[in-house]
């Protein structure tokens, strides 16, 4: 194997697949990136056995060849090379020789033949979205699902693809999103996947926003890719909780409210909220919106805001610091919020988004105890 | 019927007023025995050798290296209320010696068959008496002391040998009653035979912890902490159980007060209470316990045969010993496990003065210090933290490194917590999206119908769904990684088979079986942010160092320990 590359590529590429290398495995190739370099130039790929990435970067390749190579070692390599051309051979299976500029390092590494392979997910027949899109519904919905992991089904995020839409959804059990992105065809079918939340990190972060996606499935992963770069993933099994019927229709009260100014409150009173529940205990009369908070053994706190209230009067508790996540990713300035009861879920959503998704999320109360 | 007219008020012959006075001195063998070690220590002993046959029914035999007594004395002492220790009623309050009735010998003698052997100098006399009666008193050899030989106890009171129990209980009783005595005079020297055994052998001039091994046993000893507290005119001293090795079974108890043993249960409840939550609620720890008091706060010529006594001032008693023990514990922290220290200083005390409303001068005209206004912000636990086994958290301590196990830990915090929901109102308790159903037994749905008010007190609201279901709506949120449905599964589970039973307070066996049931496991990884909050919330319960079942949540492996070990020392 033989290849001159920039540096500056060569850094990118690898800050792409560092990630999914695990900093703890039993297994050792783990830790190890693998380097191919071929006729299309320097492919780059790493893996925790649950999710695999892999990016290919421009090279001129003089000898095709590939090994494997601490990935923690090389990444600090080349952050700490000067802007130059990267000349990298390897001459036996495991061993690599880094030239650039008066710089020269020898690598130990690990047979390629280790290195665990992809699994082998059919793309034809697939489905095709746009990158953009798929950001869009990560970026509002991934946060939802649970890290507790009495219930994997809730540690996944589900991802429906319809012939007209897709939608995302995750909960945790106490809060909920749910977001939906009309589509003009994807090629595929239907298909309801339970998908990592990790993996769905890695989708937003590595795929350009103007890219368009081949997604292909097997029997219990899921493959993405690009020109560029191939994201493979286990997918959790399910099915899905029914989570229509919990979302509430019958919400007869709303509130719309300055989001700003709602989270600044929010934080204002979470300061002498409980550490363990967070709760907060909201009031709303026609206009107004009290928020006040009691823990005790800690001290007290409580503030009007103003708002727009349609409705009889409510007090309702809540997890402030499940609130404040949720308006957090809200896309608009303002919110609108629907009640019904102090034991009923309470809906948020963004006002005047003039995005052609839609969203949505949900959060159960906190009982009060007065 | 004899007529009433033939009656005449006489004065009871001494041999009939001392066998009734036998009933109430002398009751079984270990009594009549406890007398006559007394009697031995009274004399200034330096050993006594007791030997029983037959749990003490056929032969009895004390011998003494004491004073002794001359022929004169030797058979003044038959006679009742015959005593050399008190002279006058006044001398009564106060009494420091065993004896001061002279009833013991003349109403064992009226029972039995009663040899005496006792020397003051070079000449001994031998005093023989059968069921009251003197048969003889004779010269006789023997060093300075006196033996004492029982033949027959109750040979002439049928009833009252009808009565006694069987030989083993009636030796355990007597080796109970040498094990008291052997422990309140460690500077007495004690030998017991029963039955051709040695049931107990401890050499003169012991010192306290080394009298308590030989009694208890040295394993038994081996997990007593000292005792040393006074307040007030009432002083403390003796050894408690450490609480991890109190178990349900096999404990001892040893109360004195002024040196006399004396039994008193409420005494023994009252310095348990010490231990709080600290011991499984089932577990009894062994105690040791010596009050001295004010002579003359003390009446102990309530109990026949002076097992009780009376105290002027009860309350100040239970309360001093229940102090004790708190306090030696507490020591206890401070040597093996942790000091009494908490990592930051705890503003206030304990607890956070909270005002009625923090709102009334909000504008600034409050004039209290910033401190009363009790506004100061909670403190955290700054120490760098790690967590070793994804179990334990160790960090740096004033005095060395510091361990804490994080499940115990969390189920102290939340046993208090839980006893302060129960006690004002309930816990937050989170809606459920997605309500569970759950399967539960007969026993379990029984529990849960007993336990309703405390279980939603904690923030779980479970409905009835038909047949043995319930759907849970409402769930605590105690920590990040909490799995609701196993916590109540687990609790419901417990409540059902009675596991906590041991607590006397129903609603403490409730919230000892939530907190562990609902505390961080070992092996859950737990994040710096949280270790900490967890430490921190430790550092304020009212006893960190021990969790609901009386385990140690803190070690410590002190610095001097490990510059030992490192050689630097
Ligand atoms: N082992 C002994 N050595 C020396 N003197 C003894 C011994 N046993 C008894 N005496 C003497 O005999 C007296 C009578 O003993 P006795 O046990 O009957 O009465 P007491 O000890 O004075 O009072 P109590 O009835 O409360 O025990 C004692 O006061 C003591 O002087
Ligand atoms: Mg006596």
């Amino acid at each position: 194997m033989k290849f001159t590359i920039t540096r500056e590529k060569l850094h990118e590429g690898l800050g792409a697949v560092a990630a999914s290398v695990p900093t703890k495995t039993t297994l050792p190739v783990l830790a190890n990136i693998l380097v191919e370099a071929s006729k299309d130039g320097l492919r780059l790929s790493g893996t925790d056995l649950d999710i695999s990435v892999s990016t290919t970067i421009p090279a001129s390749v003089d000898q095709e060849g590939a090994t494997t190579l601490p990935a923690r070692k090389l990444v600090e390599i080349v952050k700490e090379l000067p802007n130059a051309a990267i000349r990298m051979t390897s001459s036996g299976e495991q061993r690599a020789t880094i030239e650039c500029g008066k710089s020269k390092f020898k690598l130990l590494g690990l047979s390629r033949d280790d290195f665990p392979a992809f699994p082998s997910v059919k793309f034809e027949g697939g489905w095709k979205v746009a990158a953009k899109d798929l950001q869009k519904l990560i970026q509002h919905v991934a946060f939802a699902a649970s890290t507790e992991e009495s219930r994997p089904i809730l540690n996944g995020v589900l991802w429906e693809l319809r012939a007209d839409r897709m939608r995302m959804v995750a909960t945790n059990g106490h809060r909920l999103a749910r977001m939906d992105v009309p589509t003009s065809g994807h090629g595929g079918g239907q298909a309801d996947l339970i998908i990592p939340p990790k993996a769905l990190e890695q989708i937003r972060r590595l795929f350009g926003g103007d890219e368009e996606i081949e997604i292909g499935k097997s029997d219990n992963h899921l493959g993405f890719r690009s020109t560029t770069t191939q994201i493979y993933t286990r997918l959790i099994e399910g099915p899905y909780p029914n989570y229509e019927q919990v979302i509430p229709r019958e919400n007869d009260k709303s509130l719309t409210a300055d989001k700003a100014a709602l989270a600044a409150a929010l934080r204002r009173m979470s300061i002498v909220a409980s550490d363990q529940t967070h709760r907060i205990r909201m009031a709303f009369t026609n206009g107004a919106c009290k928020l006040s908070v009691q823990t005790p053994d800690l001290g007290e706190a409580q503030e009007e805001l103003a708002v727009a209230y349609e409705g009889d009067s409510l007090e309702i508790g809540f997890n402030a610091a499940y609130m404040l996540e949720i308006l957090k990713y809200m896309p608009t300035d303002e919110v609108r919020m629907t009640f019904k009861a102090p034991e009923r879920a309470a809906t948020c959503e963004p006002v005047g988004w003039d995005d052609p998704a839609s969203y949505m999320t949900l959060v159960m109360p906190l009982r009060l105890v007065d | 019927m004899t007529s009433p007219a033939l009656r005449r008020v006489a004065i009871l012959p001494d041999a009939v007023a001392n066998q009734i006075a036998a009933g109430e001195v002398v009751e079984r063998p270990a009594s009549a025995v406890k007398e006559l070690v007394e009697n031995a220590i009274d004399a200034g002993a330096r050993h006594v050798r007791v030997e029983l046959e037959q749990g003490g029914k056929t032969l009895i035999v004390v011998s003494d290296d004491g004073s002794g007594m001359n022929r004169d004395d030797a058979v003044l002492a038959l006679d009742r209320h015959a005593t050399s220790k008190i002279t006058s009623a006044a001398e009564l309050v106060g009494v420091r010696s065993f004896g001061f009735r002279g009833e013991a010998l003349p109403a064992i003698a009226s029972v039995s068959r009663f040899t005496m052997v006792t020397a003051e100098e070079a000449e001994g006399t031998e005093v023989v008496v059968t069921g009251g009666r003197l048969d003889s008193v004779k010269p006789a050899v023997r060093q300075r002391g006196t033996t004492v030989t029982i033949r027959g106890l109750f040979f002439n009171t049928p009833a009252r040998r009808k009565f006694l129990r069987s030989v083993p209980s009636e030796s355990r009783a007597s080796v109970e009653v040498v094990s008291t005595l052997a422990l309140s005079h460690p500077s007495v020297g004690f030998e017991l035979q029963v039955d051709g055994e040695t049931r107990l052998q401890v050499p003169p001039g012991q010192d306290d912890p080394g009298r308590l091994a030989g009694v208890w046993g040295p394993d038994l000893a081996g997990t007593l902490v000292p005792v040393n507290y006074a307040s007030g005119s009432v002083r403390v001293t003796g050894y408690a159980q450490r609480p991890g090795d109190a178990a349900p079974t096999g404990r001892r108890t040893q109360l004195f007060v002024n040196g006399r043993p004396f039994r008193d249960n409420f005494l023994v409840r009252a310095a348990e209470a010490g231990y709080r939550s600290a011991i499984h609620p089932g577990d009894r720890p062994s105690l040791l316990l010596r009050f001295d008091v004010d002579p003359a706060d003390v009446d102990v010529n309530v109990h026949p045969a002076k097992l009780e006594v009376r105290f002027r001032d009860r309350f100040t008693v239970e309360r001093v010993a229940e102090e004790a023990i708190r306090e030696a514990l507490g020591v206890l922290e401070a040597a093996a496990p942790v000091g009494d220290w908490r990592p930051m200083p705890s503003a206030g005390g304990a607890g956070h003065s909270v005002p009625a409303s923090l709102f009334a001068p909000l504008d600034g005209s409050d004039e209290r210090p910033e401190e009363e206004r009790g506004v100061a912000a909670p403190g955290t636990f700054t120490a760098p933290v790690t967590q070793l086994f994804s179990s334990y958290l160790a960090f740096e301590g004033p005095e060395g490194l510091v361990i804490v196990d994080q499940h115990s830990a969390h189920e102290r915090v939340l046993f208090e917590e839980v006893m302060a929901q129960l006690a004002v109102g309930g816990a937050a308790s989170q809606r459920l999206l997605l309500p569970e159903t759950l399967e539960l037994t007969d026993e379990e749905l029984d529990a849960l119908e007993r336990h309703r008010e405390a279980i939603e007190a904690v923030g779980f609201q479970a409905e009835p769904f038909g047949g043995r279901s319930v759907v849970l709506h409402s769930v605590p949120a105690p920590h990040l990684r909490f799995d609701a449905v196993a916590c109540f599964r687990e609790m419901v589970a417990d409540l059902a088979r009675g596991r906590f039973g041991g607590w006397a307070n129903r609603l403490e066996r409730f919230a000892a079986t939530y907190a562990c049931r609902a505390a961080v496991k070992a092996g859950m990884p737990l994040g710096e942010a949280e270790s900490r909050a967890l430490l921190f919330r430790l550092f304020q319960t009212k006893l960190p160092p021990h969790d609901v079942h009386g385990r140690s949540t803190i070690v410590q492996l002190p610095r001097d320990e490990l510059e030992r070990r490192f050689g630097r020392r």
